[in-house]
């Protein structure tokens, strides 16, 4: 390090000549920092940076004055009331609902009427959340005509706006071709219409314009919609939906009298966001409910509290997770269900202890939704590997190897948490596993895609589960193994062991699984891919996991994306020998030390259990925890290879990256596989997966 | 002597899923300090899964418990999936084909939810987990009705004491679990898995005693 980081940034004119007064306060704030530094960030507007060389101070510094003034009073943010109330009740609709984003618009401003100022907000939400290459699907209603007359979105590429439902007279200047083509407009989007009526005659007339080529192929775009914008209509006697021409008032009363309370995307709901059956549903084009469900985001815009029951009952049926209404509508829905102390509660909120401000608290990742980063992530891995996986029943927790699972094969099913990938998922494929059950970050998957996996992967002659021994794991693999022998699937497991450092060797079936995994889910589906029987798919697993020898050592602890700091600690000239892929303890904390020493402390653990003679063939895997690059895997093999080399122990196969990461963690795992006649066979057996392929 | 009845009282279990849902930030704030940061999402979501299937149907206690249980055992994985589902599940056990619920069936189901909870987790008092809110819950229980207190001034007592359960976390240091790696950085902050488990004793709790008759 240079002392380039300390000296002054070269600014403008009035920077330098601030830098130049920097060892005194000016006159004018008195001698107090504080108010100094508020001053040049609120009223001079200079960024942290900018006043920490103004100062001459750290940014921290600046940090810690700024969060200070205002404990002390200093600067005062206030909101106005009314802005003050929207925003409350949007937080607690977003709590309430559970919805991803709430913009509620102020009630006191009757400047304009509501439908435009809903259309200005509505305007603001596609602003933020409609990006370049998004398929949005378009609803029709004077709200959304609104929104697309207020939009005005730049610099979008490759969108395209789909009509949610068919045509409608055009007696009314919201139709849903008016609508699709207002939006696409507002966002330079390609437009695509649904170019029948929204209701014909006949479910047969309906069937035979849904085998057009040109409806399907406007259908397939309507498929590919990630997000939607609808209005919601109110079915009160009042509601525009009666003249609006769009559906027959005949039809209406049968709804109504069935307890239909609103209308979203051409459909009918009760109270409770269930669909009402009637004669429309089958001679109705455009969207249905469950897809419209399926989309990911689902931006309703509607306000006047008339729709009050109708937005509630869209919110309670999970049709709505950005909502966009006002103050008077959105106070209405919350007291409607149930929310009566909206006002004491928010005062009440507990204040969240203040944590001290320090200059980084936080690890930088690429998220978007912190909650959303598993489901983000599946989403890219199907994308990617479409040739190796596909999900079961379109769930991307359960996913079945393309050309895997055939008749007569034994099934083998391993998951386990995320987190740790490649594994599992990368190792679904040919030849290898046929599928995997994902779970949440460091969390096991729950029975139900378990079971999905193993009806996915069998093929009559029994399915193999293969997983690390932790206890979440066990639990849930052992209730799906019992439901799945209820299908009349014959379920066999291995729990995987190979974190020798986890555990003494009087207690082996205690142990972890960790990096080993990988040569062990090898040997399983080589035996499967063979078409041995359960027993012996089982018998060599078994011992393939008792001939797996792994340490790893952490030199820094990983960071989970919802909370982006550290979930635990390790000093800053320490290392952890044998910690876990979730940061479980290990033999010892100690002083780091050269790599070749480190090296020799694990291969020394391992020579301790592993009886390999001269001659001897094994497997090797270097693996990095996430951080840890290549460079330093290859010094760690080169040690390795040294070790063996000296014991005349021959290395058959080697593998060196990332292969059961630890998220982030700094640091990086040994595994050897001791081969025999038979395990060398399996070993080279081949396999075609996203991170393993043999041929 | 004092009983509520079975009968249409899987309402409780409606209230015990909007309690959940609306700690759900809360939940998932306590459990960033020294875990994952998603214990109040995933409660949300099994809880919000079983309240869908609840809503709008008059039944049983005991069988709302055991949708409930099902629902996280089968649908949440990890290990909190697991470990509320068997304990709703045992909870469903004992009330069932009960009609009017005394103090004793209640007594017999809190244990009957404690001991599967213990059959499948290791973790003990003090171990800054739910144990620390179940335990002392489940025992204040059993001595206020066996000192002769009434069934209504049991659930008090219950309540109490999952609440100072709950609140005794915040001086433990964490022993099982992913906190446990975080040794003294766990002390002086709640357990989000104790802190969920006193929100369910007590809107269970409160639930029953406004229907004791």
């Amino acid at each position: 390090m240079t002392s380039k980081t300390s000296s002054p940034r070269k600014g403008g004119a009035s920077r330098s000549s601030a830098a130049d007064t920097s060892d005194a306060i000016p006159l004018r704030y008195g001698d107090d920092p504080y108010v100094w530094a508020c001053w040049l960030y609120y009223e001079d507007g200079m960024t942290q940076g900018e006043i920490a060389d103004a100062m001459g101070v750290s940014r921290a510094t600046v940090n810690s004055y700024l969060a200070e003034a205002r404990e002390k009073g200093i600067v005062n943010i206030s909101l106005e009331p009314a802005r003050l109330a929207s925003l409350t009740i949007a937080q607690e609709l977003k709590r309430h609902f559970g919805l991803a984003d709430c913009l509620v618009v102020p009630s006191d401003d009757n400047a304009r009427p509501l439908i435009d100022r809903l259309g200005v907000a509505g305007a603001r939400a596609l602003q933020k959340l409609v990006k370049s290459g998004d398929t949005l699907a378009v609803s029709w209603g004077r709200t959304v005509m609104s929104v697309g007359e207020h939009a005005d979105v730049h610099a979008l590429q490759d969108t395209t706006v789909v009509q949610a439902t068919g045509g409608t007279t055009a007696a009314f200047s919201y139709t849903p071709e008016l609508c699709a083509a207002s939006i696409a407009r507002a966002i330079s989007a390609r437009c695509v219409g649904i170019t029948a009526p929204a209701i014909v005659k006949s479910p047969e007339l309906r069937q035979m314009l849904l085998d057009e080529p040109l409806l399907q192929e406007q259908f397939a775009t309507l498929a590919q919609a990630n997000r939607i914008l609808f209005g919601i209509s109110s079915l009160r006697p009042n509601s525009t939906i009666h003249t609006s021409g769009f559906f027959e008032s005949v039809s209406l009363q049968h709804y109504l009298a069935a307890g239909a309370v609103g209308v979203v995307a051409g459909r009918f709901i009760d109270e409770r966001g269930r669909p009402v059956a009637g004669s429309l549903d089958d001679r109705t084009v455009g969207i249905s409910l469950d897809m419209l469900r399926r989309i990911g985001t689902r931006i309703a815009v509607a306000g006047g509290f008339d729709k009050v029951p109708a937005l509630l009952a869209a919110l309670r049926g999970g049709y709505v997770n950005v909502l966009i209404t006002d103050a008077a509508t959105g106070h209405g829905i919350l007291r409607a269900d149930g929310v009566t102390d909206l006002d004491t509660r928010i005062s009440q909120r507990p204040k969240l202890a203040q944590t001290p401000s320090s200059y980084r608290t936080h690890v930088k990742k690429f998220l978007n939704n912190p909650n959303e980063v598993v489901e983000e992530m599946l989403d890219g891995v199907v994308r990617a590997h479409r040739d190796y996986i596909e999900p079961i029943n379109g769930s991307h927790r359960a996913l079945v190897a393309k050309s895997g699972p055939r008749p007569g094969k034994v099934g083998l099913v391993i998951g386990g948490g995320t987190g740790h990938e490649p594994c599992f998922l990368g190792y679904v494929g040919k030849g290898l596993a046929d599928a995997v059950a994902v779970g949440n970050i460091f969390s096991s998957p729950p029975p139900d895609p378990i079971v999905q996996c193993a009806v996915a992967a069998s093929g009559g002659e029994g399915v193999l589960f293969v997983y690390g021994n932790y206890a979440g794991d066990v639990m849930n693999f052992e209730m799906a193994a019992e439901i799945a022998e209820e299908k009349g699937i014959k379920v066999r497991t291995v729990l995987t062991t190979d974190d020798i450092a986890s555990s003494p060797i009087e207690d082996r079936e205690g142990r972890r699984g960790v990096a080993g995994n990988f040569f062990i889910f090898k040997i399983a589906g080589a035996a499967c891919d063979r078409g041995l029987s359960l027993d012996a798919c089982e018998a060599v697993t078994r011992k393939a996991n008792l001939r797996t020898y792994t340490v790893g050592v952490a030199l820094e602890p990983c960071s989970m994306p919802q909370t982006r700091r550290h979930n635990f600690e390790i000093g800053p000239d320490d290392m952890e020998i044998g910690m876990g892929i979730h940061g479980e303890p290990g033999v010892t904390r100690e002083r780091i030390k050269p790599a070749d020493d480190i090296t020799d402390a694990i291969m020394d653990n391992i020579f301790k259990e592993m009886k390999a003679t001269a001659g001897d063939r094994v497997a090797v895997l270097i693996n990095s925890f996430g951080a840890t690059p290549l460079m330093e895997l290859y010094i760690l093999y080169r040690r390795v290879a040294q070790r063996l080399a000296a014991k005349n122990i021959v290395i058959e196969a080697n593998w060196i990256g990332h292969y059961c990461t630890s998220l982030d963690m700094v640091g990086a795992s040994i595994s050897i596989l001791h081969l025999d006649q038979e395990l060398t066979d399996l070993l080279h057996h081949p396999c075609e997966t996203a991170f393993l392929r043999i041929n | 002597m004092q009983t509520f009845s079975n009968a249409n009282a899987g309402a409780i279990v409606l209230s015990l899923a909007e309690r959940i849902i609306e700690n759900r930030a809360y939940l998932s704030e306590i459990d960033g300090k020294i875990g994952d940061g998603d214990h109040g999402v995933n409660m949300a979501k099994g809880f919000g899964l079983a309240a869908d299937r609840l809503k709008g149907k008059e039944i049983t206690l005991s069988e709302a418990l055991d949708t409930l249980g099902t629902v996280l055992m089968t649908e949440i994985g990890g290990s909190m999936g697991p470990l509320y589902g068997v304990m709703f599940t045992e909870f469903a056990e004992k009330l069932d084909g009960v009609p009017a619920i005394d103090a004793a069936t209640y007594s017999r189901m809190l244990h009957a939810g404690l001991e599967g909870i213990q059959s499948i987790g290791s973790a003990k008092v003090g171990d800054k987990t739910l144990i620390d809110t179940l335990v002392p819950a489940v025992d204040a229980f059993d001595g206020a009705t066996a000192s002769g207190k009434p069934f209504d001034e049991a659930l008090d007592a219950l309540v109490a004491a999952a609440e100072a359960g709950r609140d005794s976390t915040l001086n433990l240091v964490a022993r099982v679990g992913r906190a446990s790696r975080l040794g003294e950085r766990s002390l002086g902050v709640l357990d989000a898995g104790a802190t969920s488990c006193a929100i369910i004793l007590k809107e269970l709790s409160l639930g029953a005693r406004a229907r004791l008759a």
